[in-house]
């Protein structure tokens, strides 16, 4: 037998997915955040067994089991805690976390702003349809308030619109941008990005629901570069200007909005010590 | 967003090569997959997989190219494609669960056009006149696969208007 | 009254400095050689409000509460109808009053116990900065005997950061007070500490719960704090960062019960530590635990409920949501405490029950054991130290086809970690393949649910499951904090000449163990149950969990009043006058 030498072969984004099928209707968005997300993946080299992908329930929650890293698909809503804790115990991991509108901005809103102004340093990609797919297409957060496409708000849900990125921003969120399934080479540059900027990264992006949003097609010709004028890759790190920018925003605007300084979060550490010296504190 | 870029020769020609081949072999398993869990025409499956079979001896080619040329590493967003994607990945949003065999070859033959389209638009202006050969070798291998297409499409007719109708709710899953 | 033991109420309005002068003095006692226990009684106010330092000191090892008080000095007589019940006295007790603080009032004189008017204010104000606090620490460190000099070394620790004057004058004022304990006769006496070379220690029950689960391995912890259980995580936070681990605090118990489960699926052991309330929101990731089959102990400080409940005092009224809490078929381990000093073994026992099962563990202690501090004997080292099952590599990774939720013979599937090349996989909480992928199969349902409930029942749990004492006819089934005074009523008992008494108090209250249960039940014909529950939670579960003798009693009651000796005394009399 021959012993080769081991040859440390580069992985591409095909090394990122499962066998696994995606439950996702063909024709979903989804599917291009899955390759751009393996993309990224691929484009930074990491090792799969030092990236882990946390997701909540719903559609795009299905995607850890689609990846070939670690992954947990937990209960809806809780993504961003059961992150929080996979990278403050493990800051040595890569921790991407991802899920859809519903599972972040209702039942996971507050830990959506707690995870903003905590800023450990987490990759949270929202892929935003608008709707609850898993459960037959009611509201979400993000819906206009008079859509009528359910039969459990007939009326439309009357409640304005969740603005994640103006959330984001005022919850101290320390890297904001927006992008769009349907340009997956732009989303893996804002994804890849993500990463690396320290602290938390919120990457929303519009994916369309082909199903129970048909009208969402029509994204591919509503999105365009840049928040405010500004280019795709012109994120700002002065808050006032990212306000003034996301007050222009007419929702389809595609790119960096900011990159802040802020310090990741990071646990306190102390000089080491044994037990043994911690019970001497109870000894008479 | 559409429009002409040239390369700064061969080497980079091939970087855009393989990927391009990569991605539509990557794409087109996806496709398969996708319908194979929701789809019943047999035939929608078979084809994604025989598209996604040629487009990996093509990549093969492509590597055999690119053997002792010191082809570029580029990221996904630096590649100089007409569009948003990879010209032969298959369009992810042309799918449909209902799709039937005359969809699969259009969306198929809408691929490969693109990519003919990419390697003939290098034939004709790419500034490298080694690249300009190349991509004329690549484009005439296309066009063959468009002309395949449009005869296997002559015998998978448009289907009636009524493809697409669906007489089940969708259903709660989660 | 078989132990030698001496017991004190120290209360007042918030702020008077009682709780304080109760722990110079317990500590004081304890340095003089004697053993004790101190509770406290606490009102609904975050300052002021009425108090109550409840002590309990004896030669011998001691961690209940006793029948009654022998001495209650009160420094005033605010709100004491909101806990007089909780300081119950006889004719011989005694009560400290200030004359100036008002007539005594008549609910404390039902018992008529001897009533001694000291002027503690004036003696306060006879030393410049004198305190009322302190005028009656050194009457009643007097009147038990604890030497003054315990007194000052344990003072002079507490005003380190105060300067030698504020110890100067506590000092004052201490010995202004001690000179007037001569005005009081017949507190009990307590027998001289018996000098010993064995290490012993001042904790509570909620120190010893964070020190166990240290000790269990556990290096990671999400907080968010509740009554009267944020010690336990107070204690471990700047612990933790010496280890190497760490503690978050989170925005909430979802978060923090998420941030666990996160951790310990990152590899590292990892607890929270609740209550009632904060239980309540945490069980469906407990049940995403048992699904994903990642490790946890999330500690329940049990208090007053339903609902908030009262939640300064204590009740054992959680056992139902513990044992029955998660929705769907979710096996998991409940375990509970027996004593102060147990907070420790338990603690630490259960980090490795979790650790070796990968399921997570709900330990349920209570406001009782967790708030109040003991003098104990330096507990023993056990071995207990989380152990999780973890695939072999082979170099450097895991051999390919591994299965995550691999169906064993143990029902304990070897668990990757990541940075465990080859092993990654999705952890999920909806059904799985063995792989982890996502399942509606009938059979994958079937064999999951199969091998999660095996691990658990099937596990060895030694014969740590139960605290198990005696032989007799009779037993008396309890479990928690209830559980010293239970054993102070069975030694009464023998001491009088009664029927023999088995205990067997419950450490491992799920899963339940019939055959153990059924070997230590046999030849026993009448069994007591004790709980402080009005619900009698735990009897039904033992019913419907064990087969037990045909006589069963319960001896019960919900918080916050304790269930002293003598009712469990009157409870086994009783019972063993009743025909089986």
């Amino acid at each position: 037998m021959n012993i080769q030498a081991p040859i440390k072969t580069e992985l591409t984004f095909a090394d990122y997915k499962s066998d696994l099928k995606p439950v996702w209707c063909p024709g979903c968005g989804d599917y291009s955040v899955l390759s751009a997300i393996t993309k990224a993946l691929a484009t930074l080299q990491l090792p799969r067994e030092d990236v882990a992908l946390i997701s909540g329930i719903g559609c795009s929650s299905r995607i850890p089991a689609y990846t070939s890293v670690y992954g947990f698909h937990t209960i809806h809503g809780r993504a961003l805690p059961v992150a929080t804790g996979v990278k403050t115990a493990r800051p040595d991991l890569t921790v991407l976390v991802a899920g859809g509108d519903g599972d972040g901005f209702s039942i996971g809103g507050n830990h959506f702003l707690h995870a903003c102004r905590r800023n450990v340093d987490l990759t949270y990609i929202v892929m935003d349809n608008s709707v609850y797919g898993m459960t037959k297409g009611q509201a979400s957060p993000t819906t206009e308030s008079d859509w009528t496409g359910s039969k459990l708000t007939p009326e439309g849900p009357g409640v304005a619109e969740f603005q994640p990125l103006e959330i984001a921003l005022s919850a101290g969120a320390n890297f904001i941008a927006r992008g769009f399934s349907g340009k997956p080479n732009e989303l893996v540059k804002l994804i890849c990005e993500g990463i690396n900027h320290p602290g938390f990264s919120l990457i929303h992006v519009l994916s369309p629901c082909i199903t129970f949003r048909p009208e969402q097609r029509e994204y591919k010709s509503m999105v365009h570069d840049g928040f405010g004028g500004f280019g795709f890759d012109d994120g700002t790190p002065d808050r006032r200007e990212a306000f003034r920018r996301l007050m222009d925003d007419d929702g389809y605007s595609c790119g960096v909005l900011f990159k802040g300084n802020t310090p990741a979060f990071k646990s306190p550490t102390a000089a080491p010590a044994s037990l043994a010296d911690m019970e001497r504190k109870f000894a008479l | 967003m559409t429009g002409f870029k040239d390369m700064t020769g061969v080497p980079e020609f091939l970087a855009h090569a393989i990927t391009l081949e990569q991605e539509a072999a990557v794409r087109f398993d996806e496709l398969a997959g996708m319908l194979e869990v929701h789809n019943n025409h047999k035939g929608v499956v078979d084809l994604f997989r025989k598209m996604a079979h040629f487009s990996r001896l093509h990549l093969a080619e492509a590597k055999e190219r690119a053997e002792g040329v010191d082809v570029p590493k580029l990221a996904p967003w630096e590649f100089k494609w007409p569009g948003d994607e990879s010209p032969e990945s298959g369009t992810i949003e042309d799918a449909h669960y209902l799709m039937t065999a005359h969809h699969a070859l259009t969306l198929a033959l809408a691929s490969e056009t693109r990519g003919y389209d990419f390697y003939q638009g290098l034939a004709d202006k790419a500034a490298d006149a080694q690249v300009r050969e190349m991509a004329q070798e690549f484009a005439d291998e296309e066009a063959d696969h468009v002309a395949t297409l449009k005869e296997w499409l002559t015998r998978y007719p448009e289907p009636e208007s009524t493809w697409n109708e669906d007489m089940d709710p969708p259903v709660s899953v989660d | 009254m078989a132990l030698n033991s001496v017991s004190i109420a120290l209360t007042g309005s918030g702020g008077a400095g009682v709780m304080t002068s109760g722990q110079v003095l317990v500590d004081a006692a304890a340095k003089a050689g004697w053993y004790g226990l101190m509770a406290r009684s606490l009102g609904p106010q975050i300052r002021g409000g009425e108090s109550a330092a409840l002590l309990r000191l004896s030669p011998s090892p001691v961690q209940a509460m006793d029948d009654c008080y022998d001495l209650m000095l009160a420094v005033d007589w605010g709100n004491i109808e909101r806990f007089a019940s909780e300081i119950p006295l006889t004719s011989k007790s005694i009560i400290i009053t200030d004359p100036e603080q008002g007539d005594v009032p008549a609910i404390m004189l039902a018992k008529n116990p001897i009533v001694v008017p000291i002027p503690l204010k004036e003696i306060a104000a006879s030393v410049p900065q004198g305190r009322v606090n302190m005028v009656a620490l050194g009457i009643v460190a007097a009147l038990a005997g604890v030497p003054e000099e315990f007194c000052i070394e344990v003072l002079a620790a507490a005003l380190k950061k105060k300067g030698p004057e504020a110890l100067e004058t506590s000092i004052a004022a201490m010995r202004a007070g001690a000179a007037h304990a001569d005005k009081v006769q017949g507190v009990p006496k307590l027998d001289a500490a018996v000098k010993t070379d064995k290490e012993r220690w001042s904790i509570t029950g909620n120190e010893a719960t964070g020190l166990g689960v240290l000790r269990g391995g556990v290096r990671y912890v999400a907080a968010y704090p509740i009554t009267p259980a944020t010690e336990v995580l107070e204690y471990m936070a700047p612990q933790l960062p010496k280890l190497g681990g760490c503690l978050v605090q989170a925005e909430d118990e979802l978060a923090s019960i998420n941030m666990v489960i996160g951790g310990s699926f990152g590899g590292v052991p990892a607890m929270t530590s609740t209550s009632g309330p904060g239980l309540a929101l945490m069980t469906e990731a407990i049940g995403l635990a048992v699904a994903s089959e990642t490790p946890l102990v999330v500690v329940n400080v049990q208090r007053g409920g339903p609902s908030t409940g009262i939640p300064t005092k204590s009740e054992q009224s959680d056992l139902n949501i513990a044992v029955y809490g998660l929705h769907g078929d979710a096996p998991h381990i409940v375990t509970a405490p027996t004593s102060i000093a147990d907070c420790l073994f338990t603690a630490q026992w259960t980090v490795y029950l979790a650790e070796a099962m990968q399921a997570p563990a709900i330990l349920l202690s209570d406001q009782a054991m967790g708030q109040a501090r003991a003098i104990i004997d330096r507990p023993a080292d056990v071995a207990f130290i989380g152990q999780r099952l973890k695939p072999e590599m082979t170099d450097g990774a895991i051999d390919e086809g591994y299965l995550r939720y691999k169906v064993t013979a143990d029902g304990v599937s070897p668990m990757a970690i990541p940075g465990m090349k080859g092993g990654e996989y999705t952890a999920d909480g909806l059904e799985h393949s063995p792989r982890g992928t996502p399942s509606t199969q009938a059979q994958h349902h079937q064999e999951q649910l199969d091998k999660r409930e095996r691990k658990i029942t099937g596990f060895d749990y030694g014969s740590h499951w139960a605290e198990i004492e005696g032989d007799g006819e009779i037993a008396v089934v309890t479990w928690g904090s209830v559980t010293e005074q239970v054993r102070e009523g069975i030694d009464r008992v023998a001491e009088a000449g009664g029927p023999k008494v088995k205990l067997i108090s419950l450490r491992l209250i799920a899963p339940a163990l019939p055959e153990k249960m059924a070997a230590e039940l046999a030849g026993v014909s009448k069994v007591l149950v004790v709980e402080q529950c009005h619900g009698k939670q735990f009897t039904k579960y033992l019913k419907a969990s064990y087969t037990l003798p045909p006589v069963v009693q319960t001896l019960n009651r919900p918080g916050p009043l304790a269930i002293r000796p003598y009712e469990v005394v009157a409870a086994l009399n009783a019972l063993a006058a009743t025909s089986a």
